[in-house]
């Protein structure tokens, strides 16, 4: 990466009281979407609070643009956007009040606020629904209310908690295209936050996995999930407890995937292998494709429960 | 193809920060709060008082036999910002219970936390709505009172050893309006139901009081003013105004010593609620 990271940070220890929940952690967050991943707990929503300015760490240091959130937390927070994971709204407001106001704290003078209220009311799709009460919105509107909020200031940075949380199947689409729009047509660098693998790798470029509290992982999707491995979905009849352990013998990882295994072959090894050594243990294939790591592949490895080895 | 399209843009122009960060608070929050037609309708009768205070003074001034029945002098002020401690209470449960606890439910907290705001810029501007809501039911027709008694009997108020009753105004009305304003947020910040901070407000201020009443009942001294921030501020406005008032009769410097502690321990209240991320220790 060539460009200077937006957020950097070193050895970031950060607790809830006696609960550690970022365990010396280091890593870098450049321009463009990137995508933490982890479990629920995994210390995603804890490194955005720290962002904020929010949680101040225990030990290590955190720069957003060069600058110490909890020094310097008005110059970091009036450069981003944040939308929480929680509902968030004020009772008896407009969607329209409610954003317009949400750009005046951030700063913008009221005309200019109410204006930009409008534009980005009509980007995030609520254009129509603009004068109602957001209390009377579904979930989904709500989502995009939240997502208009964070917007209406035009941060550099943007923050993006759970923004799929409670959506239906074609309501996330929607949510992801937005998200995907922003990042792409108006160049806004943002951090998507989610243990939901497909949001993730549809947005991202690059992605930090978490796992208890420390990066598991780091670098570019398409690098993580490259052709470093040759990978092989297999389906075999027979007894596959032999198969697998003369594959495991041969330096080759397997997990159990959605209708047989996932075979990652060793250096050099091809599928005449997994033929080979369906024919020694007395099993037969009976389905063979070829695959690429995926970043569920990178995902579960990073949190240590993935092949068998 | 259309000839506008109403989307987002960028925006390059970024403004620089703000000094006073927390008037849009309180101005919006006092929007919502005055379009609620019955607060408007409250207000209204908040100003009740005042306007048989007016008449009061229009009469005494026609008819002075009627000052031996209804006394108007420096003591008159006392008694009615005391009487308008009444709409404070109501002023501060229907407007102030939910300023903070609405926003601990809805998650608007962060909303506000998460821009370029301190904790004590949000406080501010929600300090900021009950102090102006509860001035407009003191302070301003405590002052309106005192010109239009200027006014109708200036050879009875235009002295100078009457002058200290405009400053008295403005100071007690000051810390009545404070004090209240500070134990409503403050309550207002411990539920996440506005419901729930009312009863908790109306139950503090209103169990002290009670509870004061009992304990001069049995001890007959006035240090039970002590104990009530209600019986605080009107031993502070006997000591102020000259009134005549033996259950609260105390040197002024003792209820505003205790009330000067309610107000700091309502801020270290705040301190510890306001907050973006809710610590479980």
């Amino acid at each position: 990466m060539d460009e200077a990271p937006l957020v950097e940070f070193k050895d970031l220890v950060v607790s809830y009281g006696a609960v550690p929940a970022l365990a010396g952690v280091s890593g870098a967050i450049f321009p463009g979407p990137t995508g933490l991943l982890g479990p629920n707990g995994a210390g995603k929503t804890t490194l955005l609070k720290t962002l904020l300015g929010f949680l101040e760490p225990d030990r290590g240091t955190l720069t957003a643009f060069g600058l110490d959130p909890t020094k310097q937390s008005l110059e970091v927070r009036r450069r981003i956007g944040y939308m929480p994971e929680v509902d968030c709204h004020l009772p008896g407001m407009t969607a329209a009040a409610f954003v317009a106001f949400a750009g005046e704290l951030s700063g913008l003078p009221r005309d200019e606020a109410i204006s930009r209220a409008h534009e980005v009311l009509y980007y995030v799709g609520l254009g129509e629904a603009r004068y109602r009460t957001v209390d009377t919105y579904s979930t989904g509107m709500k989502q995009r209310a939240k997502l208009a909020q964070a917007l209406v200031h035009d941060p550099d940075l943007l923050l993006l908690d759970e923004p799929t949380n409670g959506l239906d199947p074609s309501g996330r689409e929607e949510m992801l295209a937005l998200i995907r729009g922003i990042s792409e047509r108006r160049q806004m660098s943002l951090i998507l936050c989610s243990h939901l693998l497909r949001d993730v790798e549809q947005v991202c470029e690059n992605v930090l996995v978490f796992n208890l509290g420390r990066v598991a992982a780091a670098g570019r999707i398409a690098d993580l999930t490259g052709p470093r491995r040759a990978v092989y979905d297999v389906r075999v009849k027979g007894d596959p407890a032999a198969f697998l352990t003369d594959l495991k013998d041969q330096g080759c990882e397997w997990r159990e995937g959605e209708d047989g295994y996932r075979v990652f072959l060793g250096d050099g090894a091809g599928p005449e292998l997994i033929f080979r050594m369906a024919r020694e243990s007395g099993v037969q294939v009976r389905f063979l494709r070829p695959g690429a790591e995926t970043l569920e592949d990178v995902f579960l490895r990073a949190l240590g429960h993935e092949t068998q080895a | 193809m259309p000839i506008y399209e109403q989307t987002y843009r960028r925006h390059q122009a970024r403004a620089s920060l703000r000094r006073v960060r927390f008037w849009p608070i309180t101005r919006e929050a006092l929007r919502l709060i005055l379009a609620r037609r019955l607060f408007l309708v409250l207000l209204f009768v908040a100003c009740i008082p005042f306007l048989a205070r007016v008449i009061q003074i229009y009469v005494v001034t026609r008819f002075p036999e009627a000052g031996r029945i209804l006394p108007v002098d420096g003591r008159l002020f006392g008694e009615f910002l005391l009487q308008q401690w009444l709409w404070m209470l109501v002023i501060t449960i229907f407007g102030g219970a939910g300023l903070i606890a609405n926003d601990l439910r809805t998650g608007a907290i962060l909303v506000y936390l998460s821009r370029p705001l301190t904790r004590r810029d949000y406080v501010l501007g929600k300090l900021g709505v009950l102090m102006l809501l509860n001035l407009s039911v003191t302070f301003v027709p405590g002052l309106l009172l005192y010109l239009i008694a200027l006014a109708l009997a200036p050879d009875q108020f235009l002295k100078w050893d009457l002058a200290w009753i405009g400053p008295a105004i403005v100071l007690q009305s000051a810390v009545m309006s404070l004090v209240m304003s500070l134990v409503g947020l403050a309550v207002s910040s411990l539920s996440r139901s506005a419901r729930v901070a009312g009863i908790g407000f109306f139950a503090v201020v209103a169990g002290l009081e009670v509870a004061r009443g009992i304990l001069y009942a049995m001890y007959r001294r006035p240090e039970t003013a002590l104990i009530s921030v209600r019986a605080s501020l009107q031993a502070l406005a006997t000591a102020l105004f000259g009134l005549s008032e033996r259950a609260v009769s105390l040197p002024w410097f003792y209820p505003a010593g205790l009330l000067a502690v309610v107000a700091l321990g309502c801020l270290l209240v705040l301190r510890s609620r306001v907050r973006a991320v809710e610590i479980v220790q």
